[in-house]
């Protein structure tokens, strides 16, 4: 009876099963039920990425995208699709002597329109019968994504040509603009054939996921486009209420003295804009500052807290927005932005209180 | 006499972890002093020996332990019964369960989840956060609806539990 009962251990112990998988006919039941699986896997394989590109000729791609997205009119409808949700908006862009002015409405949802020149971007919103007026801190948006002096991306993103796709009736070459490290989401941008305006942008993760994509559905550029143009004229829901709230937020003010500073940040980050503000809905003044890479943009808000609260983790779905609050010194620090996880979280715990 | 087996089978339990290459090294010391030291442990251990070597079909090679362990075996039928093929049966259950496993997870995983958006640890949405959200979208690509955001609380060293 106790050699039966050693025996069944044994067949279990690392001995045994090294034995029993040394049979040729227990190999093969084995691959009989491991081999759906392996081609299951290869079934969902992605094929093997292009190969990045030379530095000087990724450098061509992305400047020619950058330069297309400031310097030449366009105007159309493109469409946002964030996991479940789709939005619809107009844009337009107009050359003005040495800028552009640029529009954007939502044409779906609530009513919102953000209107950007050289002197500076706001966001309008229909709140009833009349129209709010919030200070924008960028004036950057779709299809305008990548910074003027783009060079500098290549060191933290690899730039990647894939196939050539059609987008609003248009011809265009993907162009990949895919990490280094995890400190940052990718883009795959489509980019126009001949003036190479991004005509889609889809934000992809590390296992190059999508998270976001906005893509146009219908476009004119350059010479189709007049000063004279419907997309250019104020909405009539915006000039029929021009009222704008007696709280309208006092414009942004820079920091004048730091109290916290940020001792780490994930490579390629800088600091870009540090500002005093008020937020709508929200008593009293904050600060925020954000960090950036070029593409990626990240929060941080630092308010006055003398009641230190437990620190918290947010992830929207999918995790494409990641933030972490924690207490800093006497300030409630939160830090938040669409970028990964290990980006955040790095910035939030590098902080502390100025000495 | 039951009792008296098992009681006696436990007393050997490390005889066997050592033919299965379980023991720790220190275990291992211990377990072939006793057996240098007992003649009832020594008979014991070859005994687990002729069983090993006949379910691997080496028992050519010691015709007179076969005879005596085959005798022994065929005094306890019940028992062993299941071990007749055990050789083809129990390799192929184990690969078996952990491929069944492997599938079963695949399967699992491939469905829409509810728990997958909603961690077990999820919290309220923390106050003043929404206005923050709001704020940071000035560096959105477009006018865009907050997204909806999951927050679990997490512990830092140093921090007040």
């Amino acid at each position: 009876m106790s050699p039966t009962r050693k025996h069944r251990f044994a067949a279990f112990s690392p001995q045994g099963i090294k034995r029993h998988l040394g049979r040729p006919s227990v190999f093969l039941g084995g691959v009989v039920w491991v081999l759906p699986l392996c081609v299951a896997s290869a079934q969902a394989a992605p094929s093997p990425p292009p190969t990045a590109l030379p530095q000087a000729e990724a450098a061509v791609w992305l400047q020619k995208m950058a330069d297309a997205a400031r310097h030449m009119a366009y105007e159309g409808i493109f469409v946002v699709r964030q996991g479940d949700n789709i939005q619809a908006l107009s844009v337009s862009n107009r050359l003005v002597g040495q800028g552009d002015e640029s529009r954007l409405v939502t044409l779906d949802g609530n009513l919102r329109e953000v209107r950007c020149s050289k002197t500076g971007a706001v966001t309008l919103v229909s709140d009833g019968n009349q129209v709010r007026m919030e200070k924008r801190l960028s004036r950057r948006h779709f299809p305008d994504l990548l910074p003027a002096n783009p060079r500098a991306l290549l060191n933290w993103y690899d730039v990647r040509l894939g196939e050539p796709a059609r987008v609003a009736g248009l011809d265009c070459r993907n162009v990949e603009v895919l990490p280094k490290d995890a400190f940052r989401w990718g883009y795959i941008l489509c980019a126009e054939r001949d003036s190479g305006l991004p005509l889609k942008a889809v934000l992809v993760n590390g296992n190059n996921q999508p998270l976001m994509q906005y893509a146009f559905a219908e476009v004119k550029l350059a010479a189709s486009v007049g000063p004279s143009s419907n997309a250019l004229k104020p909405p009539a829901w915006a000039t029929a209420h021009p009222t704008l709230l007696p709280d309208m937020p006092e414009p942004a003010r820079p920091v004048e003295t730091e109290q916290i500073v940020a001792r780490i940040l994930p490579p390629g980050y800088v600091r870009i804009t540090a500002v005093k503000r008020h937020l709508p809905n929200m008593p009293g003044e904050v600060e925020h500052w954000v960090f950036s890479d070029g593409l990626t943009h990240i929060s941080l808000f630092l308010a006055p807290n003398s009641k230190p609260a437990h620190s918290v983790r947010g992830e929207s779905a999918r995790g494409m927005v990641n933030l972490m609050r924690r207490q800093v010194g006497g300030f409630q620090a939160t830090v938040l932005g669409d970028a990964p996880w290990p980006a955040v979280e790095t910035i939030a715990l590098g902080l502390e209180p100025r000495k | 006499m039951n009792t008296t087996h098992e009681a006696g089978d436990s007393a050997y339990d490390n005889l066997s972890a050592l033919l299965d290459g379980e023991l720790s090294d220190q275990g291992a010391r211990l377990a072939i002093r006793q057996l240098r030291d007992d003649p009832t442990r020594q008979a014991r251990f070859a005994e687990y020996c002729a069983i090993g070597d006949l379910l691997r079909g080496q028992h050519e090679d010691l015709p007179g332990l076969t005879r005596k362990v085959m005798a022994a075996l065929d005094d306890e039928p019940t028992v062993l019964a299941p071990l007749r093929k055990p050789r083809e049966k129990r390799p192929l259950l184990w690969l078996a369960a952990a491929a069944s496993a492997a599938i079963t997870w695949g399967l699992w995983s491939a469905l829409p989840s509810q728990e997958s958006s909603a961690p077990l640890a999820a919290i309220p949405t923390p106050a003043d956060v929404m206005p923050y959200l709001v704020a940071h979208q000035d560096y959105a690509q477009a006018v865009l609806t907050t997204p909806e955001m999951h927050y679990t609380r997490v512990a830092l060293s140093g921090e007040a539990r």
